[in-house]
């Protein structure tokens, strides 16, 4: 199904408050952005930015205070549970940080798990082509446990590719890999968008990961600061730079904790 | 620390309801049934306060051993008989108010005032012989007075008003297959509920007269009852004084000994609480399920909450809290979850029992025994609940205590210990197991001849089987947890690829919580699964040999178990118009062989029920010929336990007490005389003072003569009936062994033979066979036969499928109550898969957050976790059937000579038990399954 508008999901002045009146912590102050079709795009902060809360809700997994989420033009802020299991099973793919996948399912049904669960047929050419690029050929048959976290996040990724939704959400996808592995992590999302057309929308604080992107947003205090479009690396470190908080320390220290 | 543990037990609280339950209802049962036993014991003890109530009981004083006695009497006759003689003697003594030998009768029949034979629960029917002159203390009569006549009786409250009787109006009692009609002379009670009993009072001496005529003699006693106070009871030291006293005048030839009630009553009561105590022990198995549940959910219920409050224990840990200490925080909840949930428990097992003592006495079975718990029971019950609590959640106590704290900061399941080496062990268990059953099967089925598997018995061999069996399974289930979840998951899979697959997968993971959360339902289902194959077994091999063996057209039954079918009525029944061959069973208790073994029933047969009746199909010599030759026809089975063949002799022995004519006639004789003598003298007297001009002494004199004579003839002439008892001995040969079931385990000898040996009044016919003469209408025959049982009451006329059901419901009303105790398991199964549902969704938190992220509907996951459960019941429930069934079959062959010759497995019973089991699953996964999908994707998947 080929769709032609440009822009596959958008946030429109999203608001989101967490805790009760007395002690209220603002995720998201009226946040207003597209992501485009075909793009690796990359949103980028500190801790508390509201980087995560963005995606969460842009994904139906929150939602929002006030404002709208659209995805292919279906408004995910207003779904109940029946349509957002039918979103997620046609729009959306996911990549986690800690790889999620089932334990007691093969490295192939891992990656089949989302077409079963939605009854669709498998298309056998479009896996084995997934499965050739992210060089799992010889590891299908083997369980989670008996796989590397870089092999694991490969099959997550294969997994999410799989449906071909119309946008995969990343979080934090290397946030728990070697600089090897997520460097073949990033370059398979990557391929994905050039080669494919996929979208994808990666939460990263990792600068490495951000540059990899075609677009990179950087949010601070539940606003969008910057909105840079093919940044190099150094381009990165020199926004945070730019932005370094003396109280939050410099933005590389703070990866290490996430776990 | 103690603090901590209290604040996390009120956070808890919720998690931990389950956990009471399932302590709640375990310690129910513990409490439930020692309440149940002191119950019963306290209801035995008053009735025999108010039933034994004399002060002082004398009794023989030679000790009797004797084997094999009926058990409710055992207990009085381990003494010498005593002569009612001695009863002149004891009045004698100074402070005796009273002394008397009690007799009752115990097969007589109330009819109601419809005319309806009253029956009882279980409970006897006794006419009991007092009078004025020989009262029973404890009645108190509510309205008239004890019997004046022979023609009077006396009713219990509650036995008059059910049977709609009152003071005045006329009864009929049935006395050995006769009518009388009987005034009702009064209404009385007694202090202590009867449990059901009719209790119905007669004049000694009607009471006597019947027994002579039965055969009884009632010039010995077991006991003779001394009242020291006409109403109220003497104190134990009273009693002592009055029996020392009392033995101070016995007479040395009587051979008697002087007790105090109190004893006798002791004893008694001990002795009935005995036999009632086989109640508790099959409680008590329902009780040690629920509390293996109980311990098995609290050990889950404490890892879930000790995986939740990891980073908590890692905190405090962290900050310096010693292992111990955090052992001690989890052990301070558990006591708190054991004291409540047992604590509930004490009150839900009194209530459980009030709720039977109820239901006991609205079925006609008035208690007043006090279901009320002892403070023991309380204790028992708390502790019980407690340690179960604790051992529960050492595990999981430990857990937090030692994990380091670093790795308890992060969310690792620990995979499990591999579980084949705990395989082997539970297969070889298994193993040993079923080589006792096979055993059993070989001893059984004659394939072995060896002495020490006979002695051994075939209840140990099955009892051995059964344990190793049942434990080997609940041992070596993980092993099978794997396989068993591929080989039930096949069509999950097939009709839900995805979510049958992912079910499944799933419950091979803790496979020891799973297996031990089937082995709930395994342990239940088995026992009723074994008892439904027993059950329909028993009922289909009845039935079979009614259609196979038996040929008569109509079965005469006693409708009541105590009293057998009359004489009169056996005749009544033989000339009913219609009637082809006939035969009653003539039971003869009496006759015993003195050279077998075991205890052997003797009957009395007509050669009919051989040939005719109930045809013989195999056997070796002819018993028909035999039997009309005089001589015996004995069962396989007798023959096989006695090692006895054809031509050998068995000596039968009947120790028969009759009417001594010739002593009576002398005892009425020499009273006689002595009234006369009597009469004549006061006669003599009168005339001396008439002579000596006395004229008003004279006319007292011969007032005085005429009453002597007077009386004399209202004196009952049965007082003087004598009895005699004379043992008969005939040696008789063996010309038949039977291999039919049917006459398996009795030796069967003609009537006349019988008769050499007792009288007829000594045999107790129980049962009837009766073939309509050919060409005769049969249905017409059932019509004549009903008509000629009437008035006798208690003859019941059945057609063969009356007396196929008669038999099936018997055994029916006993499963009843076993399938209410499964019942009961199953909810406290379904405690259990729910609670590892519960912490299997608590485990897998993420990965069912995962699924729902990339598409799973929550139906899905329902039924994910719908179909783990009904796995997991399944498992539970087939391996019981398999075991039961087993175990049912084995059974069977073991009681094969006994009757059990057809086996039939209730397969529809079997199915609807599987039904069952996935409905359990199904119901059991509902709440988990909630409790999954309340947990937001979001919280699932987020890494933040």
């Amino acid at each position: 199904m080929p769709k032609t508008d440009p822009i596959v999901a958008k946030a429109v002045d999203l608001f989101k408050t967490y805790g009760d009146t007395d002690n209220q912590v603002t995720a998201l102050d009226h946040v207003s952005v597209d992501f485009r079709r075909g793009e690796l795009t990359a949103i980028m902060g500190p801790s508390g930015s509201g980087k995560s809360t963005l995606m969460h809700c842009m994904a139906g997994l929150d939602t929002p205070t006030s404002g709208r989420v659209l995805v292919e033009d279906l408004e995910v802020s207003s779904m109940n549970q029946k349509q957002l299991t039918q979103l997620r099973r046609k729009e959306i793919g996911f990549i986690f940080q800690s790889f999620n996948l089932v334990p007691t399912l093969t490295a192939e049904e891992n990656i089949l798990l989302p077409l079963q669960i939605a009854h669709r047929p498998i298309d056998r050419a479009w896996f084995r082509k997934v499965v050739g690029v992210v060089g799992l050929e010889n590891r299908l048959d083997h369980r989670p446990s008996q796989l590397s976290g870089g092999q694991q996040q490969r099959v997550a990724c294969a997994r999410a590719m799989m449906e071909r939704p119309s946008v995969i959400f990343a979080d934090e996808p290397t946030g728990n890999l070697d600089s090897r592995s997520s460097r073949e992590v990033l370059e398979f999302l990557r391929q994905c968008v050039r080669d494919y057309g996929q979208s994808i929308v990666m939460v990263t604080h990792d600068p490495r990961a951000a540059s990899f992107a075609d677009r990179v947003l950087v949010l601070s205090d539940g606003s969008i600061t910057q909105d840079m479009d093919h940044p190099s690396y150094d381009d990165i470190l020199a926004v945070f730079a730019e932005h370094d908080d003396p109280d939050n320390g410099p933005v590389d220290v703070e990866s290490a904790k996430e776990a | 620390m103690f603090r901590i543990g209290l604040r996390d037990t009120k956070a808890h609280f919720r998690r931990f309801i389950m956990s009471i339950i399932a302590i709640a209802l375990g310690v129910a049962f513990v409490v439930g049934s020692f309440c149940f036993r002191e119950m019963l014991n306290d209801q035995v003890a008053q009735m025999m306060g108010s039933n034994s109530d004399a002060d002082v009981y004398v009794r023989g004083a030679t000790e009797q051993k004797k084997d094999g006695e009926d058990s409710l009497g055992s207990y009085n006759s381990t003494y010498n008989e005593i002569s009612t003689d001695v009863i002149a003697d004891i009045e004698k003594v100074d402070g005796v108010v009273s002394a008397d030998a009690t007799h009752q009768l115990s097969n007589v029949v109330l009819l109601d005032h419809d005319g309806d034979a009253m029956t009882t629960v279980g409970a006897p029917t006794l006419v009991i012989g007092v009078d004025t002159d020989d009262p029973w203390r404890s009645a108190h009569f509510v309205s008239g007075e004890y019997p004046q006549t022979d023609s009077e009786i006396a009713l219990l409250e509650d036995t008059a008003d059910k049977a709609g009787l009152k003071t005045g109006d006329t009864a009929k009692i049935v006395v050995d297959g006769e009518v009388h009609e009987m005034t009702v002379s009064g209404v009385f009670t007694s202090p202590s509920t009867q449990l059901g009993a009719i209790l119905i009072l007669a004049r000694p001496s009607f009471v006597e007269h019947t027994l002579q005529q039965e055969g009884e003699d009632t010039s010995s006693v077991q006991f003779i009852g001394v009242y020291g106070d006409k109403t109220t009871p003497l104190d134990a030291e009273a009693q002592q004084q009055l029996a020392d006293r009392i033995n101070k005048e016995l007479p040395k030839g009587a051979d008697a000994h002087a007790v105090t009630g109190d004893s006798v009553r002791d004893d008694a009561t001990k002795s009935i609480q005995d036999q009632l105590g086989f109640i508790q022990p099959l409680i008590l198995i329902f009780a040690a399920i629920a509390l293996f549940v109980g311990a098995f959910i609290i050990a889950n219920t404490f890892t879930m909450i000790v995986r939740e409050s990891m980073r908590g224990y890692a905190l405090l840990r962290s900050v310096g809290a010693s292992p111990l200490q955090v052992f001690a925080s989890v052990l301070v909840q558990a006591v708190i979850l054991g004291v409540v949930g047992s604590g509930i428990g004490v009150l839900l097992g009194w209530g459980l029992l009030e709720a039977i003592a109820k239901g006991m006495t609205s079925g006609g079975m008035p208690l007043s025994g006090s279901p009320a718990p002892s403070a023991t029971d309380v204790v028992v019950g708390v502790i019980v609940g407690v340690v179960v609590t604790i051992i529960g959640a050492t595990l999981p106590a430990k857990t937090a205590a030692t994990a380091p704290p670093i790795q308890a900061m992060n969310e690792t399941v620990n995979p499990e210990k591999p579980v084949r080496a705990r395989g082997w062990i539970g297969v070889v268990m298994v193993v040993v197991g079923a080589a006792w059953w096979t055993l059993c099967y070989l001893d059984a089925a004659k394939r072995v001849d060896w002495q020490w598997l006979k002695d051994m018995g075939s209840g140990w061999t099955l009892g051995l089987g059964a344990g190793f069996v049942i434990i080997g399974a609940i041992v070596c289930a993980p092993a099978f947890v794997a396989p068993a979840a591929k080989a039930l998951g096949w069509l999950p899979s097939k009709a839900f690829p995805v979510t049958g697959k992912l079910a499944t997968r799933n419950i091979g993971r803790a496979k020891r919580r799973t297996a031990n959360t089937a082995a709930a339902l395994f342990i239940g289902v088995a026992i009723v699964s074994c008892l439904g194959v027993v059950a329909s077994s028993m009922k289909t091999s009845v039935s079979n040999l009614v259609d196979n063996n038996v040929n008569a057209d109509y079965v005469a039954m006693t409708a009541s178990m105590t009293q057998p079918i009359s004489t009169k009525a056996v005749d009544a029944i033989e000339k009913t118009d219609g009637v082809g061959a006939s035969s009653a069973v003539y039971m003869l208790p009496t006759v015993e062989a003195t050279n077998a073994g075991k205890d052997v029933m003797t009957a009395a047969i007509k050669t009919d029920l051989l040939t005719k009746l109930a045809p013989i199909e195999s056997q070796e010599g002819d018993a028909a010929k035999a039997i009309d030759d005089g001589e015996a026809a004995i069962g396989r089975t007798v023959a096989d336990d006695e090692h006895w063949k054809i031509g050998d002799v068995i000596d039968l022995e009947s120790e028969n007490t009759s009417v001594d004519e010739d002593a009576t006639k002398q005892a009425s004789e020499a009273y006689r005389k002595q009234i006369e003598e009597q009469a004549a003298a006061l006669q003599a007297e009168a005339q001396r003072l008439a002579a000596s001009g006395n004229a008003t002494g004279a006319q007292i004199k011969a007032k005085e003569a005429e009453n002597v004579v007077k009386q004399a003839q209202d004196v009952d002439p049965k007082r003087f009936v004598k009895t005699k008892t004379e043992t008969k001995k005939e040696r008789i040969r063996i010309g038949a062994i039977i291999d039919d079931s049917l006459y398996s385990d009795s030796i069967f000898v003609s009537l006349p033979t019988a008769e050499k040996l007792t009288g007829e009044d000594m045999m107790m016919v129980t049962q009837m066979y009766v073939q309509a003469k050919p060409g005769a209408d049969v249905a017409k025959l059932g019509e004549d036969l009903k008509k000629t049982a009437k008035p006798f009451y208690t003859v019941s006329i059945l057609t063969r499928d009356e007396f196929k059901s008669s038999m099936s419901s018997m055994i029916n009303s006993m499963l009843a109550i076993i399938y209410a105790l499964l019942a009961l398991s199953i909810i406290i199964a379904i405690f259990g898969i729910v609670n590892t549902l519960a912490l299997n969704v608590s485990e897998r938190t993420k990965e069912i957050g995962l699924l729902r992220a990339i598409g799973t509907s929550n139906g899905q996951v329902r039924g994910m976790l719908a179909i783990e459960a009904v796995i997991l019941s399944v498992f539970g429930t087939l391996a019981g059937i398999v075991v039961g069934v087993a175990a049912g079959v084995v059974i069977r062959i073991a009681y094969e000579s006994q009757g059990m010759t057809t086996l039939a497995i209730p397969w529809d019973q079997l199915v609807l038990f599987l039904v069952a089991a996935i409905l359990v699953g199904l119901v059991a996964s509902i709440s988990p399954a909630r409790r999954a999908l309340k947990q937001p994707v979001l919280d699932a998947v987020a890494s933040e």
